[in-house]
């Protein structure tokens, strides 16, 4: 991409992305200063860009004024359980679709991919239902199955392509030294392929980390909810508490982030 | 299967055992996926009370209720809105912003991450702190461009449901760029250079090379991106959720805001579940054309 250009059109050109960059980024901003402001400069007019003092006190009085601790383990319980199992369901059906021929393989993979585009909001009128019926609303439990199943298609298909790009031919010299088909993927398969796991991981728990609808309309007892929804608890009828919800929001964000620049680093 | 009309050909484990690799995600897809489908399917043809019980087959008139409700065909008019706007502009935008960020300078892989970072951090937060953003009364667009000096009173960035949305717009663009650049970035690294050293032999300009080898060699992955991000947009509930909740006067709706209202406030579960099926029936359409997209360029490989 460097052919010749005038020198103006280059300026301009990155003047557009400089400013495109500082609006993508300026929440961000004003998330981190908006977090240490004090209740007063929160709400005073012609307020400066910066805290007038910065008020640090405010991310330890969040813990306090609510059970953000227990929203953030809810955030993990869920993410965490979630990848588990849409791991634990999506190995096996990626090893079958790249390793095995048999009939319907094609219709399979066609309704892979039609199911990742229905997100839960669609179907939340018959999500619920099912959820009242299996008596799983208002449980982290309901929260795991329905992420790790919203994610299934997705986890099968990125672990689908990795196994795809792995030769079949260590396998099949495993098997011939009297390996079993679930010993040759474990014991050879797996292994090899950890980097392609550990990225079908990380995306998972960052999208159930992530997930807000389901969590909102199934949960009710507040301390059930995990962070995305817990954090509206700083958000009253009468009164918001800007600041904490930014402090609080910081640290919902940071876990997701740090995974997501182990990944980022691969591409 | 299990009819097989020649008993000597009876089924072996080979051909069993890719079903039973098969059956953890198919019971975890088929009783979370596909009976919530079947469910909102029926009660879009029940009645059902305020508390919830399903009072009977009533034929089409959920759908009577909806179809003759202008509410919904202005929702229907924003979704399209929506999702015309946010995916255009974010795709322009990020094709762009991919391209620069692309050329080789310093400090080009920490940029990189800072800008498509914002892809992993929950929409919900993103629009929570936009709303606070555009606050008429303290918020910090007003305080920032009161301070520079740009405007003389606090300005109310919503009075109107059409400004409502504009910002809910540029909020959803705003979000979906990082994806775009991501897709795009990779996109473009699979581009051989050799490509460019003989088009800068043949004396080709900029717009040349944009236009004859990058855009083309980065269309598989735009079109997927694309898709990606038409059916994401449609469903996308948090941003127009916390900026306005479909208000004013529930003229800022799209499909999924307002079918989350109909059921959940206002309690019209069988109505919720008629507008759930035009959703659907719209996002088939779109998902179709990613099936056949996909397993096409599967069959290239």
């Amino acid at each position: 991409m460097r052919a010749k250009r005038s020198p103006w059109a280059r300026v301009a050109l990155y003047l557009f992305v400089f400013v495109i960059c500082v609006v993508i980024l300026y929440p961000y901003f004003v998330m981190f200063t908006t977090a240490a402001k004090s209740n007063d400069e929160m709400y005073a007019v012609g307020g400066g860009l910066l805290p007038g003092v910065w008020q640090w006190s405010n991310f330890i009085n969040i813990w306090k004024e609510a059970p953000v601790f227990k929203y953030l383990l809810n955030s993990v319980i869920v993410a965490g359980g979630a990848t588990f199992l849409a791991i634990l369901c999506g190995i096996p059906a990626a090893y079958a679709l790249s390793r095995m021929r048999f009939k319907g393989k094609g219709i399979f993979m066609g309704a892979v991919i039609m199911s990742q585009m229905f997100s839960p909001v669609v179907l939340l009128v018959g999500i619920y239902r099912l959820m009242t019926d299996l008596h799983l609303t208002n449980s982290l439990i309901g929260l795991i199955l329905l992420n790790a199943a919203f994610n299934q298609a997705f986890a099968i298909w990125l672990l689908r392509g990795t196994f795809t790009s792995i030769s079949s031919e260590m396998e099949q010299a495993a098997k011939i030294d009297g390996c079993g088909t679930v010993q040759a993927l474990i014991r050879v398969l797996l292994p090899v392929s950890a980097p392609g796991i550990v990225t079908t991981l990380i995306f998972v728990f960052i999208n159930s980390w992530n997930e807000y609808t389901i969590a909102l309309t199934l949960i009710s007892s507040d301390l059930l909810k995990p962070i995305t929804v817990g954090i509206n608890v700083f958000y009253g009828f009468n009164f918001i508490k800007w600041q904490y919800l930014f402090a609080t929001s910081i640290f919902a964000t940071i876990p997701v982030v740090i995974l997501f620049l182990c990944i980022e680093s691969t591409w | 299967m299990k009819k097989n009309p020649k008993p000597r050909a009876r089924l072996t484990m080979r051909q069993v055992e890719p079903y039973i690799w098969l059956l953890p995600s198919i019971l975890l897809m088929g009783v979370m996926i596909l009976v919530p489908i079947f469910s909102v399917f029926q009660t879009s043809f029940s009645e059902i009370s305020k508390s919830g019980i399903n009072k009977g087959f009533n034929g089409g008139v959920n759908y009577l209720w909806v179809f003759r409700n202008p509410t919904f065909w202005n929702t229907l008019k924003n979704t399209v809105i929506w999702t015309i706007v946010v995916v255009g502009l974010s795709t322009i935008l990020g094709i762009i912003l991919g391209l620069v960020l692309n050329e080789k300078f310093h400090g080009r892989k920490i940029v990189r991450a800072i800008v498509v970072f914002p892809w992993a951090t929950a929409l919900i937060i993103q629009s929570v702190i936009w709303k606070y953003i555009i606050n008429a009364d303290y918020g910090a667009l007003n305080a920032l461009l009161y301070r520079l000096g740009i405007i003389k009173s606090y300005v109310n960035w919503t009075a109107t449901p059409g400004q409502f949305f504009a910002w809910e717009c540029f909020v959803g663009i705003l979000v979906t760029i990082p994806f775009v650049t991501f897709c795009v970035l990779s996109g473009l690294q699979s581009i051989d250079t050799s490509l460019y050293e003989a088009a800068d032999v043949d004396g080709a300009t900029f717009w040349n090379r944009l236009f004859r080898i990058t855009l083309p060699l980065l269309m598989p992955s735009l079109t997927v991106s694309t898709v990606l991000n038409i059916i994401y947009v449609f469903n996308s509930f948090p941003i127009i959720w916390t900026i306005s909740k479909g208000d004013p006067a529930d003229q800022t709706h799209t499909l999924v805001t307002y079918l989350y209202k109909l059921s959940f406030t206002n309690q019209r579960i069988g109505e919720a579940a008629a507008v759930s099926v035009v959703g659907f029936v719209i996002l088939a359409a779109c998902a179709s054309v990613y099936m056949v997209i996909t397993l096409r360029s599967e069959k290239e490989e």
